[in-house]
């Protein structure tokens, strides 16, 4: 050790008396619990959230709307060039887009333990830049013999909570979908021509099985019978999320909302219960907060003779601040640490239960941003009053 | 080991950053509030320090000689800035210490004042040796060797490695004696020096810590309430 090194721990010598290590103890793991809380919320708010709701960074939302079927089903449900006008001329509607319908017959096969089986199919299209996501070879050029397709994540859930559960059939996940081939057949104006289609994506915001819609035109003028072009089914992006003007109009159009509306409602449910818990978990470190201030206190108070001593002899208050200031700020970059290891490990465990109903796992960086600001705070709040409480010795 | 590193560079800046010398400290009417009356009539007698308008100057010797209670370690605080509760102004040459911060007294007191505190302040829980470092360490101004041997002109030297609470109040005066001159000052404050010193070392403390003063052209004002510092050629006031 060196000579500047033992002289320095002289004054840690004196310093340090009277620190209850029980104290900080106390302090540390209580903020750990209150930190971890509010870190664990913030992260499990994103994974749900992405769940909840295919929606874009920007906070934005998506309501497909749909004419009200009438009750004897004559009215007519498509939408015309002026409805689609004065809907997108609303001061909550930032973009408007239009589900283009296949005007042909589709007819799909797969290939399952060696049983063959089919359906008839519809395909729907919309632009892409309402797809909450965009695969890669999310294009279609005629001539391509392969069909890309983009799948609700509803169709997928309804297939392993319902029906493979009631039939004890395996549950299946999206990659698995992903490879299986798909015989597509499509015919219409006299003509048939048969794709492989390959599921590359599932959708939270599409209630649909979506194409590329360059081969939505490409197959209706080919196989498509008549050419009626007006969309039944209008995909709107909602600028201020699902607020009273919304659904006001709605009404008043006689309009149904499909996919989104609830999305809403359910995220709201989830940040009430997120933020409670956020809620209780700052509480916790606000209490923690208070248990170090007293033991500050404490210790200012027991030690303020020698600390004034120092002073005497030339030490400047920031100089002796700076030995608890250091120890303060170990321990919350120790707390710190510790949550945010708590956090993920929380979260890692949370992961293959919600990996089995689609949900997505989101980056942890957000909800250890939002932990380092709290202890950064925190930590801003000691540093003052440890300056405060050793300048105050100086007289 | 960040801190020790800090903290010498803190000390190598203080030393680039020579502070002024400080040639006269000025008491102008200062007079202890506890001494102050209701506001009528004169604040309180006038004596040779209080209450008037003395300069002190550096390279001179005084000795302020009072009787208990007459605020002789008042007098030391104030001009070390470590309590305003008085009435009346401190001038460091033209400067009033009122305005001055704690950075700036923690830089005057490496580097400017120097202070022998009647109740002596040593940490009991550290040795003699470790009292002085922790004051050496903040100015540079004195060897390891230095220091041993003015403890040994003190006749301390044995007790280096003695913790402070071990020591008789005479030992601990002499410890602290060579920790007030581990710095350089232009006016060292002894309050009441060698209360506790016989003769002989008393003789030895007075003939150090003139030396030493003189070394740096320093003042040295000395209290006493009858055991006086045996230095020659001083101004004497009466409190």
């Amino acid at each position: 050790m060196s000579e500047a090194m033992k002289e320095a721990d002289l004054v840690w010598r004196l310093l340090r008396k009277n620190i209850s290590v029980a104290q900080i103890a106390g302090y540390a793991v209580a903020n750990l619990v209150g930190l971890s809380i509010v870190m664990i919320a913030v992260q499990f708010y994103r994974d749900a959230d992405s769940f909840i709701s295919g929606r874009t960074a920007d906070n934005s939302e998506y309501i497909t709307v749909s004419k009200r079927v009438g009750a004897f089903g004559l009215s007519d449900t498509r939408f015309s060039g002026s409805e689609i006008d004065t809907l997108r001329s609303q001061p909550w509607v930032a973009d408007v887009g239009q589900f283009t319908a296949s005007r042909f017959n589709v007819n799909a096969a797969v290939d399952f333990n060696g049983n063959q089986m089919s359906t008839a199919l519809f395909f729907e299209s919309v632009p892409d830049r309402f797809l909450d996501i965009v695969p890669a070879f999310w294009t279609f050029e005629p001539g391509d013999t392969e069909i890309p397709i983009i799948m609700s994540k509803d169709y997928l859930s309804l297939y392993n909570f319902g029906f493979a559960a009631a039939r004890g059939l395996p549950t299946v996940s999206e990659a698995m979908i992903g490879m299986v081939p798909l015989r597509v057949s499509v015919s219409g104006n006299g003509r048939q021509q048969y794709f492989r289609g390959r599921i590359v994506g599932f959708s939270s915001r599409l209630n649909t099985i979506a194409v590329p819609e360059q081969f939505m035109q490409w197959a209706n003028a080919t196989f498509g019978e008549g050419d009626d072009s007006s969309p039944s089914r209008l995909i709107v992006e909602v600028s201020d999320r699902g607020g009273k003007d919304v659904k006001d109009y709605l009404e008043s159009h006689s309009l149904d909302v499909g996919a989104g509306m609830n999305t809403s409602q359910n995220r709201f449910i989830l940040s009430v219960l997120v933020t409670v818990v956020a809620g209780i978990g700052a509480v916790i470190c606000l209490l923690s907060l208070f248990i170090l201030m007293l033991s500050l206190h404490l210790l200012m108070q027991k030690n303020g003779d020698k600390i004034h001593s120092l002073m005497l002899l030339g030490y400047e208050p920031r100089n002796v601040a700076a030995y608890y200031s250091r120890l303060v700020a170990m321990v919350n970059i120790a707390v710190f640490a510790a949550s945010s290891v708590v956090m993920i490990a929380v979260v890692s465990l949370l992961r293959t239960p919600f990996a089995a109903i689609g949900a997505e796992a989101s980056s942890p960086l957000p909800a250890i941003v939002i932990g380092l600001a709290v202890i950064a705070a925190v930590t801003t709040v000691n540093l003052i009053t440890i300056n405060r409480k050793v300048r105050s010795r100086f007289y | 080991m960040m801190i020790s590193l800090t903290i010498l560079n803190m000390q190598i800046l203080s030393r680039l950053n020579e502070m002024p010398v400080i040639e006269s400290v000025t008491l102008d009417h200062v007079v202890p509030e506890v001494f102050v009356g209701n506001g009528d009539g004169p604040l309180c007698e006038r004596s040779d320090v209080w209450n008037t308008d003395l300069t002190l100057h550096r390279g001179r010797l005084y000795l302020i000689s009072a009787d208990s209670g007459t605020g002789k370690s008042s007098l030391c605080s104030y001009i070390y800035g470590n309590r305003t509760d008085y009435a009346g102004r401190i001038m460091f040459d033209s400067d009033d210490v009122r305005t001055f911060s704690p950075r700036k007294w923690s830089r005057l007191r490496q580097n400017a004042i120097s202070i022998l505190p009647q109740e002596l302040r040593l940490f009991p829980e550290l040795t003699a040796m470790e009292n002085i470092l922790i004051k050496n360490r903040l100015t540079g101004y004195c060897s390891v060797s230095r220091i041993v041997e003015m403890l040994d002109m003190l006749g301390v030297a044995g007790l280096a490695d003695r913790r402070a609470a071990m020591m008789s109040v005479g030992q601990q005066q002499r410890v602290a004696v060579v920790r007030a001159l581990c710095q350089p000052f232009d006016f060292l404050l002894l309050d009441e020096p060698v209360s506790h010193l016989d003769r002989r070392n008393n003789m030895i403390v007075s003939d150090l810590l003139a030396d030493e003063a003189s070394r740096r052209g320093a003042a040295i004002v000395a209290t006493s309430v009858g055991n006086d510092i045996m230095i020659e050629n001083t101004i004497c006031l009466k409190l």
